[in-house]
């Protein structure tokens, strides 16, 4: 019993970053119907920044967190200024080709500019120490996680029903046109949902390096993959399912990891892959996706 | 729009079909011959790290042809090809390799395959065989998924191909490379069976399967009206595409001699998938256009990565160089010429513009 | 108020408006009438930025129109309604209201706006927490046209309003127009359903196969069989 309790919490606090990833993505395709390939070096540039920060001395964890989280928002305005306005109104290969480009660019920036071999990042370490609450023990990340995650998602929630350009992007996910017909700026709306993909992916990859310790300039690659994941299964596109899909792959994985056996770690990721291939022969469209005509908006 | 009416076409008259099957052929042997006429080239004049580039652009170019089969047909993103170019290389590994190196190698593999060794040829057809067949499996699931869902799906095939590799030591070696495998293929064939890709590439495209795949990739509504089976089709494409790739991965076996699972994963994807890119996946010569622009420039740019001496001017090593250009090159051909480099068009296509435009200033002179 | 003068406009190789003028003055209601096809919806998305024009200018209150992005040109104060309703489906009434008010901050005159669009579409306020996507056709038009409003426009453009509508809804949605006028505004009416439209229209033009066929008062196209004239091009004004 305490065991499972404890694993639902990992599985949560796992699914949660996943969610916050998968959201950044479905914001950005739901406004621009753009699969943001490049998505996963948002935790590379969180972590360099991080790194930067650190070897010039600063080692405050909370002016590291707060600076990594500007860096990451700010360059995800600046890749959609430079890199994905100009394939706006392209077919959506295009944009997730350019997408594609984009993210190799960073990872090799990372590579050319600081070592292609992984560099210690302690300073958040603090996180990992475990608390003892009624006899179970658990991290104090987990629990910040969780908790921010949630707080995340809530103030998302707000935003998107309660403030103007927030309404936009909803209704832009359907109808851009008539969005500029109301007098909104469209350069404005998809500024707004990068920047808010970035922010929020600059939370999960604070997570991230705060687990592993560590950062590498090809760390964002599977998380990106899973997050994408966790799109499919939520149905592409679709908000509540990109949160949906994240915590659902977080429990996965940590079933798996529960599940196999140390000897077959090794299909820890192929697994979870192919549990999401099963999952969508029964239901190609995801678990909260419409049933997608032949025709409809999709990527 | 007009895809669709020729696809439409296609279906009574014979005599339009025959035509039209003359002009892909034309086009196919035009690649095929200057193909062939690369490699003799480099063949009789090139160094042996020449001959080595060469081997392994034209390894690509297999790979990348296999890629435009499915992709610049269907207009679905894939990224799962690596997968089935690992397939190819361990199935013909495992085949080909002689008993005495697997019984230290492997001398617990499943199905009693340690003591099977069958020769190069056969390895290479029953590894192509099984690689398609693993297509068709996987095709089935495929076809079922439109767009980014299909495109993550082939990202999950790739995924689960490397962890089965990885992880199933008594069969694959696990992390370990897999040696010992009979060095029996040369330039030449690696140059015989692209010609031969390339060809079945050109004529695939020009089929009525190829056409109405096409259609229905610019307009699946119209396609599905007009009767066109869009999943059977694309699992043709899809089938026919791990076959050439797997092609790629089983000759590469045959060349090295040497196979690592880490060799076929996101790097060798993303590399050929950048080379489809840019020379333009809609069309096969710009598979051609695209391995060639990319194993040269790459290449050029791997000697300053090193580090280099420019005027007494010493640079250091620049590691992610390589990388860093071609992710510039990615997003520079997407944000200015989308189509790639030969912008969807094939070979015969330009060669015929070029005569009409030079005639058209012979008769101005 | 408006001046639309000599404008082409091509879709790719196919011209869909050729050398068309069109002036709306302040106060008029003005009909643009004509068949399917015939480049009335063309000639509106230009007038919004939405289409480049291939020749001739665009001028709101004196101003050239061509430089301004949409955005601007709704700021200026021209609206469109668009053709086929176009609410946002996955949106309550009262964030269609909210959004059609994106120009401006939600002050005091905002919350007075939206009780005026209640006023005028009462059926909306009884709805206003329903979504755009659960509204009945006629409820939809109203609430384009109120989202229109809520911009304070000085010139509205409606793209066939009457489209799919039963024609108990029409009449409604036609007396709303008509009624509109008494709030100071200036009205460009795209419609198929000439008849209704030519009884309280102050001018008229007729657009078939993209070129303009006729423009003058509206009571002229009244008479018997002018109008299909003026659809195949004899009538002369």
């Amino acid at each position: 019993m305490d065991y499972l309790i404890e694993q639902a919490l990992n599985g949560f606090s796992i699914g949660a970053q996943y969610s916050l990833l998968a959201l950044g993505l479905a914001i950005v395709f739901s406004v621009m119907g753009l699969v943001n390939f490049a998505h996963g070096e948002f935790i590379g540039v969180a972590g360099y920044a991080m790194f930067a920060m650190a070897a010039m001395g600063m080692t405050d964890p909370l002016l590291l967190v707060v600076f990594a989280m500007a860096t990451v928002t700010l360059v995800a305005l600046v890749l959609e200024r430079i890199a994905f306005r100009p394939v706006r109104n392209a077919p959506s290969t295009t944009g997730l080709l350019t997408a594609f480009g984009v993210g190799i660019i960073l990872q090799n920036l990372f590579l050319l500019m600081v070592s292609p071999r992984p560099k210690a990042v302690p300073e958040l370490s603090a996180l990992n120490q475990t608390v003892d609450v009624w006899g179970h023990n658990f991290t104090i990340l987990q629990f910040l996680e969780v908790g921010v995650t949630t707080v995340a998602i809530a103030g998302l929630v707000w935003f998107l029903k309660g403030t103007r350009i927030g309404l936009a992007m909803r209704a832009a996910a359907l109808d851009f046109t008539t969005v500029r017909l109301m007098g909104m700026r469209a350069n404005r709306v998809i500024a707004t949902a990068f920047a808010i993909s970035g922010l929020l992916a600059s939370i999960a990859a604070i997570f991230f390096i705060a687990r592993r310790g560590a950062i590498d300039p090809f760390m964002g690659l599977l998380p990106v993959l899973k997050a994408f994941v966790a799109c499919v299964l939520g149905g592409f596109g679709s908000l509540p399912g990109a949160v949906v899909g994240g915590l659902l792959l977080g429990f996965v994985e940590v079933m798996l990891i529960v599940l196999l056996p140390d000897k077959l770690a090794g299909l820890r990721d192929a697994s979870v892959f192919l549990i999401v291939g099963a999952i969508l022969v029964f239901r190609p469209q995801g678990i909260l996706g419409r049933r997608v005509e032949l025709g409809d908006k999709t990527a | 729009m007009n895809t669709i009416a020729f696809a439409e076409r296609t279906r009574g008259g014979r005599p339009f079909l025959d035509a039209r099957l003359a002009g892909n052929l034309r086009g196919a042997l035009w690649l095929a011959l200057i193909a062939a006429a690369i490699g003799l080239f480099v063949m009789a004049f090139g160094s042996p790290f020449i001959v080595r580039l060469t081997a392994t652009a034209f390894i690509n170019l297999i790979a990348v042809v296999g890629l435009q089969i499915f992709m610049g047909n269907s207009n679905v993103v894939n990224i799962g090809h690596a997968g089935f170019m690992a397939l190819g290389a361990y199935f013909t590994a495992i085949f080909a390799t002689p008993v005495m190196i697997k019984a230290t190698m492997i001398p617990n593999a499943p199905f009693g395959l340690a003591g099977v060794e069958v020769g190069a040829l056969y390895a290479f057809l029953i590894s192509v065989g099984l690689t398609s067949l693993i297509g068709l499996l996987s095709g089935l699931v495929l076809v079922r998924l439109a767009g980014i869902a299909a495109t993550i799906l082939t990202i999950s095939i790739l995924v689960i191909v490397q962890g089965v590799l990885v992880t199933w030591t008594d069969l694959f070696r696990g992390a370990q490379a897999f040696f010992g495998i009979p060095k029996v293929v040369g330039l030449g064939l690696i140059v015989a069976a692209a010609a031969a890709v390339l060809v079945v590439a050109r004529l695939f495209k020009g089929s009525r399967a190829g056409v109405q795949l096409r259609a229905s990739a610019t307009d699946p509504l119209a396609a599905e009206a007009m009767g066109v089976d869009v999943k059977r089709l694309r699992l043709v494409a899809w089938v026919l595409g791990s076959a050439v790739v797997g092609c790629a991965g089983a000759l590469y076996a045959l060349y090295a001699g040497t196979i690592n699972a880490r060799a076929f994963y996101f790097h060798t994807a993303f590399l050929t998938l950048a080379m489809s890119i840019v020379g333009g996946m809609r069309s096969v010569t710009g598979a051609m256009v695209g391995v060639a622009l990319l194993t040269v420039l790459l290449e050029l740019i791997r000697i300053v990565e090193g580090g280099i001496t420019v005027f007494g001017i010493a640079f250091p090593e620049m590691l992610g160089l390589s990388g860093l250009m071609l992710g510039v090159i990615i997003v520079g051909v997407m944000c200015f010429r989308s189509d790639g480099f030969m912008g969807g068009h094939e070979i015969e296509e330009v060669v015929t513009a070029l005569r009409r435009r030079l005639v058209a200033r012979k008769r101005e002179a | 108020m408006l001046e639309i003068d000599g404008v082409s406009i091509n879709y790719g190789p196919v011209s869909a408006v050729r050398d068309v003028s069109l002036k709306v003055e302040q106060g008029e209601i003005v009909a643009l009438l004509g068949p399917n096809g015939a480049g009335k919806t063309s000639l509106l998305s230009a007038a919004m930025g939405l289409r480049p024009l291939a020749a001739g200018s665009i001028r709101f209150k004196g101003e050239d129109m061509r430089r301004l992005d949409t955005e601007s040109r709704v700021r200026r104060g021209l609206t469109l309604t668009p053709e086929g309703r176009k609410v946002f489906a996955n949106l309550t009434v009262l964030e269609n209201l909210d959004l059609g008010a994106a120009t401006r901050a939600r002050g005091a005159d905002f919350h007075a706006d939206i009780e005026m669009c209640f006023e005028l579409f009462p059926i909306l306020a009884e709805r206003r927490h329903q979504t755009g996507g659960s509204l009945s056709g006629g409820e939809q038009q109203m609430l384009a046209i109120a989202r229109s409003l809520m911009s304070r426009p000085s010139l509205l453009m409606l793209d066939e309003p009457s489209l799919g509508l039963a024609p108990r809804i029409v009449g409604q949605i036609f007396r709303l127009i008509r009624d509109l006028r008494q709030r100071d505004l200036t009205i460009l009416l795209v419609e198929q359903n000439a008849h209704e439209v030519l009884r309280f229209a102050d001018r008229a033009y007729v657009l078939s196969t993209g070129e303009c066929r006729y423009s003058g008062p509206a009571a002229r196209l009244q008479e018997a069989g002018a109008l299909m004239q003026a659809y195949i091009g004899e009538l002369v004004a």
